[in-house]
This record gives C-alpha cells, sequence and structure tokens, in this order.
C-alpha cells in the first residue's frame, strides 16, 4: 500500500537538496504562515507549494492532500465562523448567532493557515527518504545516534501502522465485520476491540527490530558510522535565501 | 459459485497487477491456485471475496457480483484464511476468538458455545489459552478454525500450511479435505506442489498477473514447462514418472507408480516362468 506520506523516488531539485536545508525549509514556510496575518501571503505559500510540488513532479499527491484535509477544514471554517462575534455583522441567524465580517475573514485565514502549513510537511517527506532525516541530524548536528533512530523509526512506524491497521480491517471484513459501513461512529465502535492485535503485531514487530538491530551492533554505533555524508551545495544555499525571502515578506506585511 | 470475467485489476498507483482473468469454479470443487511470489495470487483471492473489486470485468461470488454487495455480507458464506494469521486474531482466549467470529453468523447464544466446543475438539485445541503466546502453527489452526466455525460454503485459504511442519499441515489439510468430501468449494495458494497434487482436483497457474494454465492437476503436473513459467516444479511422483516414460507417464501417486512398477515386474517374472 503507498501512503499518501511515502517516498516518491526522483531526482528533482527538490530530490537533491540537502535533507536538512528540506526540513529547515518546510519549516520556514509553516512559520510564514503563522507570522503573517495577510490571507494574499498564505495563498500565495500554498501556490509556491503546488509549484515545488510541480517541479518535484508530485503535483498529484499535493492536491490529494489539499483535498483529504479540505473536509476537516471546511469543519473548522464552520465551528470558527459562528464562534467570532466581533466586526460587522453580515448575516444575522436565530438563537442569537451571526456571522461577522471579522469572523468570516479571521475562520479564512485560520483555515488557508492549516492547508499551507500542512503542505511543506507532506511534501518534505514526501521528497525525501525517511532515513536521511535522522542521518543528516545525526551527521550535520551532531545529535547522539540513539535519539536520531527514534525519531527514524518513530517515522518510519507511522506508514507501518496504518498498514497494519488496514490489514487487520481487511481481515475483519473477511469474516463478516461491518468495516464496510458507512457509519463512521458504528465504524470507530468496531475498531476498538481490534486495538489489540494491532498492538500485539506492532510490540512483536519492535522487539525483533530491537533485537536484531542489537545483534548487529547498534551500541557501537556513532557519528562516523553513517556511509552516507550530507554535503551543503550551491543548490542549498539558493534554497535558504528563497526560503528566508518568504519568511522576511511574512513578517512584512 | 465463483466467476471471473475478464477481470482486470491494478492498486492504486500501479499498473495492472491482474490482466484479463476469466474462470468459474463449480460448486464442490477443490481448485489449488498456483504461481510464482509476486504474481497476484493473493490479490485474485481478495477479488474474490469482494475486498478488492476489480477495476474492469465482473467478479460474482456466489451468483453475486461483488461491486454490489458488502464483503462483510459475502462473509458469512465466504471463509478466508489469510496468509498472516495475526491480522485475524483479536481475542485473548482461543475460545473467546472462535465465538467472536461465530457472533456475527450465529444468532443463538447456546449454537455458539456449541459449535465453538466443536470445532476445539475437531482441531484439538486448548480453549483457555492465550492464542498470542501460542506458536504460529497453532495460531493459524486457530484462525482457520474461527474461519470453519461458520461452515463456509465457500473457503478461500491463502497459503494455509507455509511454515508448518508435516504434522501441523496434514492435520490442517486432513480437515479441509474431509470438508471438501462434505461439499465445501475450496481454493486454496499453495506453494506446496505435493499438497497440491495429494488433494486439488484443478489447478489455476497464474504468471505476472495473467493467468497461463487452467485444468486438473493431472495434467498440469505433467506440464513441467508451464510450472515451469511460474517458477514451480512439478511434484516428485509425477515428475519422476514422466522421466520414466512409457507406462509410467500417467503415475501420479506413489501407490500407482509402484502398482505400475510391480505389476510390471510381475509379469515379467510370470512370463519367465
Ligand atoms: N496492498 C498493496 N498495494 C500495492 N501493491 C500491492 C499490494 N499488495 C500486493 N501488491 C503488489 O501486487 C503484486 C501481487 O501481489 P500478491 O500479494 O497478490 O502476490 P502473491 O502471488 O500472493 O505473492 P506471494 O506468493 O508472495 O504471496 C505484487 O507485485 C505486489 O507488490
Ligand atoms: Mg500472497
Amino acid at each position: 500500500m503507498k501512503g499518501i506520506l511515502d517516498y516518491v523516488p526522483g531526482s528533482s531539485f527538490l530530490h537533491r537538496l540537502n535533507p536538512l536545508v528540506k526540513l529547515l525549509l518546510a519549516f520556514v514556510l509553516c512559520a510564514a504562515c503563522f507570522v503573517t496575518g495577510n490571507h494574499f501571503i498564505v495563498l500565495g505559500v500554498i501556490a509556491l507549494n503546488l509549484a515545488l510540488a510541480l517541479s518535484a513532479g508530485i503535483l498529484g499527491r499535493a492536491l490529494r492532500m489539499l483535498r483529504s484535509l479540505l473536509k476537516l477544514s471546511a469543519l473548522l471554517f464552520l465551528v470558527q465562523i459562528f464562534f467570532v462575534r466581533e466586526g460587522a455583522t453580515l448575516l444575522a441567524l436565530p438563537l442569537g448567532i451571526c456571522i461577522t465580517d471579522l469572523g468570516l475573514s479571521f475562520s479564512l485565514l485560520f483555515v488557508l493557515r492549516l492547508l499551507a502549513a500542512a503542505l511543506p510537511l507532506g511534501l518534505m517527506l514526501s521528497v525525501t527518504q525517511t532515513s536521511d532525516i535522522p542521518n543528516v541530524l545525526v551527521r550535520r548536528l551532531g545529535l547522539p545516534y540513539q535519539y536520531a533512530f527514534v525519531l527514524g523509526t518513530a517515522i518510519r512506524f507511522i506508514p507501518l501502522f496504518a498498514q497494519e491497521m488496514a490489514g487487520i480491517m481487511e481481515a475483519q471484513t473477511a469474516r463478516g465485520v461491518e468495516f464496510d459501513t458507512g457509519n463512521f461512529f458504528k465504524k470507530v465502535a468496531l475498531l476498538l476491540p481490534l486495538c489489540a492485535p494491532l498492538l500485539v503485531s506492532s510490540v512483536r514487530r519492535i522487539e525483533g527490530g530491537a533485537i536484531s538491530a542489537e545483534l548487529r551492533g547498534f551500541y557501537l554505533r556513532g557519528r562516523k558510522s553513517g556511509y552516507k555524508d550530507y554535503p551543503f551545495a550551491l543548490r542549498d544555499l539558493c534554497a535558504l535565501l528563497g526560503g528566508a525571502c518568504a519568511l522576511a515578506l511574512a513578517v512584512l506585511f | 459459485m465463483l466467476e471471473f470475467e475478464r477481470v482486470f485489476f491494478g492498486y492504486e498507483g500501479q499498473s495492472a497487477t491482474l490482466k484479463d482473468l476469466s474462470f468459474a469454479i463449480g460448486e464442490g470443487e477443490f481448485v489449488a491456485l498456483l504461481g510464482e511470489n509476486g504474481a497476484g495470487k493473493s490479490t485474485l483471492c481478495r477479488l474474490a471475496n469482494g475486498l478488492l473489486k476489480p477495476s474492469a470485468g465482473r467478479v460474482l461470488a456466489l451468483g453475486m457480483d461483488t461491486k454490489q454487495v458488502k464483503t462483510s455480507l459475502l462473509a458469512r458464506d465466504i471463509g478466508f484464511l489469510f496468509q498472516n494469521p495475526d491480522r485475524q486474531i483479536c481475542q485473548n482466549s482461543v475460545r473467546a476468538e472462535i465465538l467472536f467470529g461465530l457472533e456475527i453468523a450465529l444468532a443463538d447464544e447456546a449454537a455458539r458455545r456449541a459449535r465453538c466446543e466443536e470445532m476445539l475438539e475437531l482441531f484439538s485445541l486448548s480453549g483457555e489459552r492465550d492464542p498470542f503466546g501460542m506458536s504460529r502453527g497453532e495460531r493459524q489452526q486457530i484462525a482457520l478454525a474461527s474461519v470453519l466455525a461458520r461452515a463456509p460454503s465457500l473457503l478461500i485459504l491463502d497459503e494455509p500450511t507455509t511454515g508448518l511442519d508435516y504434522r501441523e499441515c496434514m492435520a490442517i489439510m486432513g480437515i479441509v479435505a474431509q470438508l471438501h468430501q462434505k461439499g465445501t468449494t475450496i481454493l486454496m495458494i499453495s506453494h506446496d506442489m505435493e499438497i497440491v497434487a495429494d488433494f486439488a482436483g484443478r489447478a489455476l497457474v497464474l504468471s505476472e498477473g495473467g493467468l497461463i494454465g487452467d485444468g486438473p492437476v493431472r495434467r498440469i503436473m505433467r506440464d513441467e514447462a508451464l510450472l515451469g513459467r511460474a517458477s514451480l516444479l512439478p511434484a516428485q511422483i509425477p515428475a519422476l514418472g514422466a522421466r520414466l516414460g512409457g507406462p509410467y507417464a500417467e503415475a501420479f501417486s506413489v501407490e500407482e507408480l509402484l502398482s505400475l512398477a510391480v505389476g510390471k515386474k510381475g509379469e515379467k517374472e510370470r512370463a519367465e516362468a
């Protein structure tokens, strides 16, 4: 099963950036959305993200991410819009609920931020091999290997978990449990008893992984153990400058 | 019972995994599904009970189009044993596990209990043990027991004997053969050609998503070229028979080969005397 956050192989500009720079760039773009109060800047960040996705050949996936976030955003938008009471009333509804211009603008900004902040992280994970993230932290920032390993394992386990869960649900559907119902709440209720197999298979897997890592000399690994070096190149500098510009724009406006 | 009509299927973002499959399995057949690793055998089985829907063509299971019926409904009559039994086991005693599978099938509590005890006895399992602490072979038996408890009319087995020792293997196959005799239709994936030769009546050979062979096991087993295309070797006795040639070419089991050989020798001795 191919998850929406799995690595997509490629050799685009984004793919070849230093993983550390990619990480930084993603955070800078997220930060830019939150320091600015300007809708257009946030929209600009979304557009920039889509352009970057296009350059890396994963535009389709970026759009899918947006679409999957859309439902949640719509819900949040509705909740927000009813709770802001400042500003001029645009529409008065019964029960004292009213929609104000400030509320509208605020909710819109909120939702746009959510979309704009989720995209760079998703894109970053799509163009970076997961093992590169902890490795570069060890190599370039001197993070102790054990901590980096925990981080790397945690990242790697997300898709594994999802896959395992899908497999378990499949197995239970095949024995007649109604997971193919459209009712969300019913589905959740059915899911609870399945946490047992999920936990057991995860613990089994983690235990197996830990033992096998130990047998292969885990405690001997250090900063110099990785075979990959992560040099910085001119393109990394350009990318950082680009990110800095975006952040500066966000701060100024 | 199960019918594939020009079925195509591809996982998301991948080229076609299954290409233009057409076959029909009748009631009471015992069909082996053969093919190399990654040929698409497990995928075919998932299509058969509606877990996956074909991207083109039609799958009819028990006369129902899988696109129009929920899998959980089909599951009442289609038993499905997964390659990995751990995905299925979700209770902390063997008895509870078998009862869990029965809850959906049988409304009556007493009937459920009776059926559960019957299964425990059939598989010689102890009801109180915790499945998670048991060996892989035992967990496989529990998974199978909870599938069989519901007496499905079509049973799909995805590599039921892989990783089991000879005795556990025969225990499971013995039960499956018994069910088959009572009329259950069986579709079984297996890489073990000896088991296929001993138990199945018909074989489907899948290679790279296409159906390259479909016929009686006796005929497929003799077609080394066909099996080779699916990275398989025929079972030993039919292979030996084929090499010996002549009257032995038809031999399919140890007994048949022996009776042919001894029979011949007997004739010769008589002629000499
Ligand atoms: N959930 C999935 N998502 C995407 N691709 C898959 C998925 N499951 C299987 N595949 C791919 O489909 C192809 C067929 O897989 P399948 O599991 O049906 O093979 P198989 O014949 O059962 O192999 P094996 O003998 O190893 O069990 C493989 O190339 C596999 O990579
Ligand atoms: Mg398989």
